[in-house]
């Protein structure tokens, strides 16, 4: 009778896996192509004073005690100027330096709770601002504030 | 004399694709699970780099958050900024904007929806300190690393309008050396 024959053939089923592998190397052409290595992230705790404007209000209680780092932008530069207690600083490990400084006074006269607030003008650009606040971190100072306009009357 | 016919040789070569049908299923394993389809909340910008922040965990604080971010309009046929397209720092207030979940946000209408997401999350109690009921939903602010101060101070500002106390702000952790 004539048939298929089986004679050699140990698997008398076969699977045509052609269409699997082509679809398969669409799915990895697919994958590769959107695939991203992604950067690793954090974030800075920056939360704000609960009885300082939180609510909207400007704060009753001026604080003069703090460490103030000034920021400007310099259009012509295209940099950002950096101050401390009228002192331009440039350099990251001298700012660093100052800030300790700065804040050890407090800690000495027993205010170590005493913020550093980064007082930026608004075309600074935000990397500048968060060196700022890694140099402050590094130094083992968690209390910053950023300084913010008074809001609008409502 | 009868010449003598040579036997035909049937070859029969074949290709095993089983392994690289395995190679490519792993491949394709490793590709989906490292694509990053879920968050749609961070979107694609240049965090400023920080040595000292804390590296993201999987939250378990139980507190929502909400992920601001603050980027540059991508350039179209409609809009360019060659400034930006050229690595600069473009200040233009009107070039950034404030995307949340993938939608752009105008900056006023920013109150009234961080307003909303931080009422549906208010905290029992009255704190003693504001003398109201704060909320206990987190805020993420991601921003360029161009972005300038004042759109991250707008959005800040705008968290302490809305009673929204707990900020956060994202950075990148830099690459090793």
């Amino acid at each position: 009778m004539a048939g298929v024959s089986m004679e050699g053939d140990e698997n008398p089923v076969a699977i045509n896996v052609t269409p699997l592998v082509d679809i398969i190397f669409c799915l990895c052409v697919f994958f590769m192509i959107s695939f991203k290595f992604k950067q690793l992230e954090g974030k800075f705790d920056s939360w704000l004073p609960k009885g300082k404007g939180v609510t909207g209000g400007v704060s009753a209680d001026i604080v003069l005690d703090e460490v103030r780092v000034a920021m400007y932008w310099d259009e012509n530069a295209q940099r950002t100027v950096r101050q401390l207690k009228n002192r331009r600083v440039d350099d990251d490990e001298e700012l660093a330096q100052l800030i300790k400084e700065a804040h050890a006074d407090w800690v000495a006269m027993n205010r170590p709770d005493t913020p550093v607030t980064i007082d930026a003008e608004a075309r600074v650009p935000w990397a500048d601002v968060i060196a700022v606040m890694n140099l402050c971190k590094k130094n083992g100072i968690d209390s910053i504030e950023f300084a913010l306009g008074a809001p609008p009357p409502q | 004399m009868a010449r003598r016919k040579a036997p035909t040789v049937k070859e029969d070569v074949q290709c095993n694709l089983i392994p690289m049908v395995d190679i490519m299923f792993l491949l394709l394993l490793f590709f989906m699970l490292g694509a990053d389809m879920s968050q749609r909340e961070q979107a694609d910008l240049v965090l400023p780099t920080a040595s000292e922040i804390k590296e993201d965990k999987p939250d378990k604080s139980p507190d929502p958050a909400t992920t601001v971010n603050i980027q540059h309009r991508q350039d179209s046929s409609t809009f360019s900024c060659p400034i930006n397209a050229q690595g600069g720092y473009c200040r233009a207030d009107d070039h950034w904007a404030v995307v949340i979940r993938g939608r752009e946000v105008p900056i006023t209408a920013l109150k009234d929806q961080l307003k909303a997401e931080a009422d549906e999350n208010l905290e029992t109690d009255v704190d003693p300190a504001a003398g109201v009921r704060l909320s206990a939903r987190k805020v993420i602010i991601r921003a360029d690393r161009a972005a300038p101060y004042g759109m991250v101070n707008k959005v800040i500002e705008t968290c302490s309008l809305s009673g929204i106390y707990k900020v956060e702000v994202g950075a990148a952790v830099p690459a090793p050396k």
